[in-house]
């Protein structure tokens, strides 16, 4: 049998540098940055401030069915970035078949604000003061089956809390359920909420930059942590050509592998890395020199990305020099869990626009980082095939490929 | 597609840190809930819990830097070191080949101090003990986490299942863990979702018997090795099982019965339909049931629904009676001991169960063990938060295919 082929035909965003498709992907173009001082908390305590939160977001505006007051951001973030993606599917809900529609997400911290309440409560000895709602306010699953309860659906529901690979990995599984027939239509792709909880890790770990975000920059400081959402509607291309949908692009495949080496370096020689990307290629069966956009983890710390570009060379040999490979995390910050479904959306559009959205902030090359990261402006370039990678702490390694969608 | 068996298992529980010693616990009718020692509970309506008491990692790890490792990650690292055993994945064999690890895990916190420090990455995220236990066994396979509340671990099973049918990897540790957490405890506490006992630990919970009134949390993890079938033959492993189907299901409006029975019963018949199977070719059932109100009930119902009226013949056993609710751990475990009871065709029984409800639509159910001869059993996970997640297993055999 054949296999089924599964499309995006929906985007929808929360990001630090716009909610909603068009804003997010024009201002992706221009090079804007969300990076700003931190207001979610006080960072006196700290000796850094900075990180790329999402101002102004109105979790009423996406709600119909439930109340704001009882969901966590990541909740709230999440739901309106499926909102928003079936509206630009242009899917009616009502036109769906509802125990055939799914869910599956991806986060680093699931809603860790409501962790830390129970923090405070702890510190305090107010344990008293926990309350009913505890439960279904912090569980990590609670965001994909908060989507499934706001948008009534009843199919496949799943939650993979792999981390900064996270929304890879849902959407690798969505793929999988809609490659099998057991859903007609999933959204895919992850969320995460700024917290103290998440910056103080980073923080200690010495990985947060002082200014802002330079991935493959000499002088490059660290990475800078964000929040935000991407959810994509994938469906079966019989489908969408059936309703006459919009495709942005088809997935290709996935790749996805554990370093096993260290709990927050990633392994000398790219190792999983270089597994990951060469799984999704031979799934895909795509040639490596076909490959026309890198998305790149491109977290801005230095390690990141100097071994990034040594597995990416280790892969793609001299045409690893051909291929135009950009971090967006220079404008958004790294929106953890949401970050690669993001950045997947951006691969999507990539594909559909021929446009590559640039690594700003991007003035010093750093010997060990000599790939084209399309440095500070926005290129055209047609893009036939764009690979999103993605590397989580622990090693978990995730490569999706999305090419144009020949019918 | 691909088939899929069972080569090896590892368990730690609070009754027992091997598939023999838990079975012959439950078979034996013991319960391990009991006031909790690892935190303090006086704020607590309900202080019982299945804690595995004096459990030390370094009996199955040996000398290494566990510091890192949370509790639910040294249950994980453990009972992945008792599967990797008793399925013969030698540290030499795991260098040459990737064997990955799908693990299903609720907790998301698992801190019983909530200072932070430089390990607050490392430690407390739900992904950490996936990687944690990557690390220590070098498994360099695929590596997810998955959580779901209790139907996290089956969920794992069945994800690692679709995983090895469709080619994309040849060995996977499935299963689940989760350690009794102060959060979650809390959780599950404030929410009213525990039992209150108003007699001495041993009485509660009681699954399906008209005087439940709430679950106990318990912890433990347990793994399965599962393996392509064609090579696990190649390399002369012996299948204790096979995968025959999964299915689940999503309660969307839980404050409906009707929509909370149908979903059960959904999840059961989707993996029914996955493994080609009648509802009659099902010979038992290890029951979700932990002795809530609402859910006992629904699951029971949704039993009437799926076995066209043959439910009352249906050998049906409900383990977290003894247990308590090991969530990401508990479906795993009754997939494991289900492996038992076909091997030694012993069905451990559902204690305490002594009054049926009225309009019970389930009351036939055996408080001791039972003998029994099933060549297919089904595990269900049925979640207080919406998530049902069935597993069908059938009895290994020698030659698969």
């Amino acid at each position: 049998m054949k296999q089924r082929r599964i499309v995006v035909t929906g985007i929808g965003v929360v990001t630090p540098i716009g909610t909603g498709r068009e804003l997010f992907w024009n201002n992706l173009l221009e090079g804007r940055s969300g990076i700003r001082p931190v207001q979610s908390f006080d960072t006196s305590a700290y000796g850094v401030h900075r990180g790329a939160e999402v101002h102004d977001f109105r979790p009423e505006n996406y709600l119909s069915n439930l109340d704001a007051a009882h969901l966590g951001r990541a909740s709230q973030f999440a739901i309106a970035a499926a909102r928003l993606a079936l509206a630009d599917a242009n899917v009616e809900i009502a036109s769906l078949d509802l125990k055939r529609a799914g869910v599956s997400m991806g986060t680093t911290s699931g809603e860790p604000r409501e962790v830390e309440r129970f923090d405070d409560l702890f510190i305090n000895k107010q344990l008293d003061r926990v309350g009913p709602e505890f439960l279904k306010l912090y569980p990590t699953h609670v965001i994909a089956a908060h989507i499934a309860r706001e948008l009534q659906f009843a199919g496949v529901n799943i939650m993979i809390p792999t981390a900064c690979a996270a929304g890879n990995y849902a959407i690798a599984h969505a793929f999988d359920v809609l490659r099998s027939g057991r859903a007609d239509l999933m959204l895919a792709g992850g969320s995460d909420s700024f917290s103290r909880i998440t910056f103080t890790g980073f923080a200690q770990l010495g990985a947060i930059a002082p200014e802002t975000c330079q991935p493959f920059d000499r002088y490059r400081k660290g990475m800078i942590p964000g929040e935000g959402a991407g959810v994509l509607v994938l469906e079966p291309l019989a489908s969408a050509l059936r309703r006459g949908a919009r495709v942005y692009g088809e997935i290709g495949g996935y790749g996805l592998s554990c370093d096993a080496h260290h709990m927050t370096a990633a392994h000398p020689n790219g190792d999983g890395a270089v597994r990951a990307m060469t799984q999704a290629l031979d799934q895909s069966g795509t040639r490596p020199e076909e490959v026309s956009y890198i998305s790149a983890h491109g977290t801005g710390t230095s390690t990141n990305d100097r071994l990034e570009t040594l597995a990416v060379k280790r892969l793609f040999k001299d045409a690893a020099y051909r291929i135009p490979m950009s971090s967006i995390k220079s404008m958004l910050g790294h929106t953890m869990g949401a970050a690669s479904a993001i950045e997947a959306a951006v691969c999507a559009l990539a594909v559909f626009h021929d446009r590559i959205p640039p690594t700003i902030n991007l003035e010093e090359p750093d010997p060990d980082c000599d790939l084209d990261y399309v440095p500070n402006s926005a290129r055209q370039h047609t893009v036939q095939v764009a690979m999103n990678n993605a590397y989580a702490f622990g090693g978990n390694n995730a490569s999706l490929v999305l090419r144009k969608c020949e019918v | 597609m691909r088939r899929v068996v069972v080569t090896g298992a590892g368990v730690v529980s609070s009754l027992g840190d091997s598939l023999d010693a838990l079975h012959s616990a439950l078979c034996r009718g013991h319960n391990a809930i009991r006031p909790v020692e690892l935190f303090p509970t006086e704020t607590l309506a309900c202080p019982l819990g299945g804690e595995i008491k004096g459990f030390d990692a370094q009996k199955y790890l040996g000398k290494r830097n566990l510091r890192p490792l949370d509790r639910t990650s040294r249950l994980l690292a453990s009972a992945a070191q008792l599967a990797l055993d008793a399925s013969g994945w030698t540290a030499e064999m795991r260098g040459n080949q990737e064997v990955g690890l799908i693990l299903g895990t609720m907790s998301s916190s698992v801190r019983n101090e909530s200072e932070f420090d430089s390990s607050a990455l490392e430690a407390e995220p739900a992904y950490a003990a996936a990687k944690q236990t990557a690390i220590l066994h070098n498994l360099r396979g695929i590596n997810t986490t998955i959580s779901t509340g209790n139907s996290s671990g089956l969920k794992a099973i069945a994800h690692a299942t679709d995983l090895i049918r469709s080619g994309r990897a040849r060995s996977l540790l499935a299963g689940g863990a989760d350690g009794l957490c102060l959060d979650s405890f809390y959780g599950f506490d404030c929410a009213g979702l525990l039992c209150r006992s108003e007699h001495e630990p041993g009485d509660f919970p009681i699954p399906f018997d008209a005087r439940r009134n709430g679950l106990a949390l318990g912890e433990g993890a347990a793994l399965l090795m599962l393996e392509d079938a064609e090579l696990a033959k190649e390399r002369g492993a012996r299948a204790l099982a096979e995968i025959k189907g999964h299915g689940c299901a999503y309660n969307r409006s839980p404050g409906s019965e009707e929509s909370s029975v149908q979903s059960v019963a959904s999840s059961m018949r989707r993996a029914l339909d996955d493994a080609g199977m009648v509802p009659s070719e099902i010979q038992c059932l290890s029951a979700s049931a932990n002795g809530s109100p609402k859910g006992d009930r629904h699951e029971a119902q949704a039993f009437v629904v799926t076995f066209n009226g043959n439910s009352h013949r249906l050998p049906v056993t409900a383990i977290k009676s003894m247990l308590g609710e090991t969530l990401g751990a508990s479906g795993p475990i009754q997939a494991l001991d289900l492996l038992e009871t076909m091997r030694d065709g012993v069905l451990p029984g559902t204690i305490n169960v002594a009054e049926a409800e009225d309009d019970f639509p389930f009351p036939w159910v055996s408080t001791v063990r039972r003998k029994i001869d099933p060549l297919n059993g089904l595990v269900n996970s049925v979640g207080f938060d919406g998530h049902c997640c069935s597993l069908i297993l059938a009895r290994g055999v020698e030659s698969p295919g």
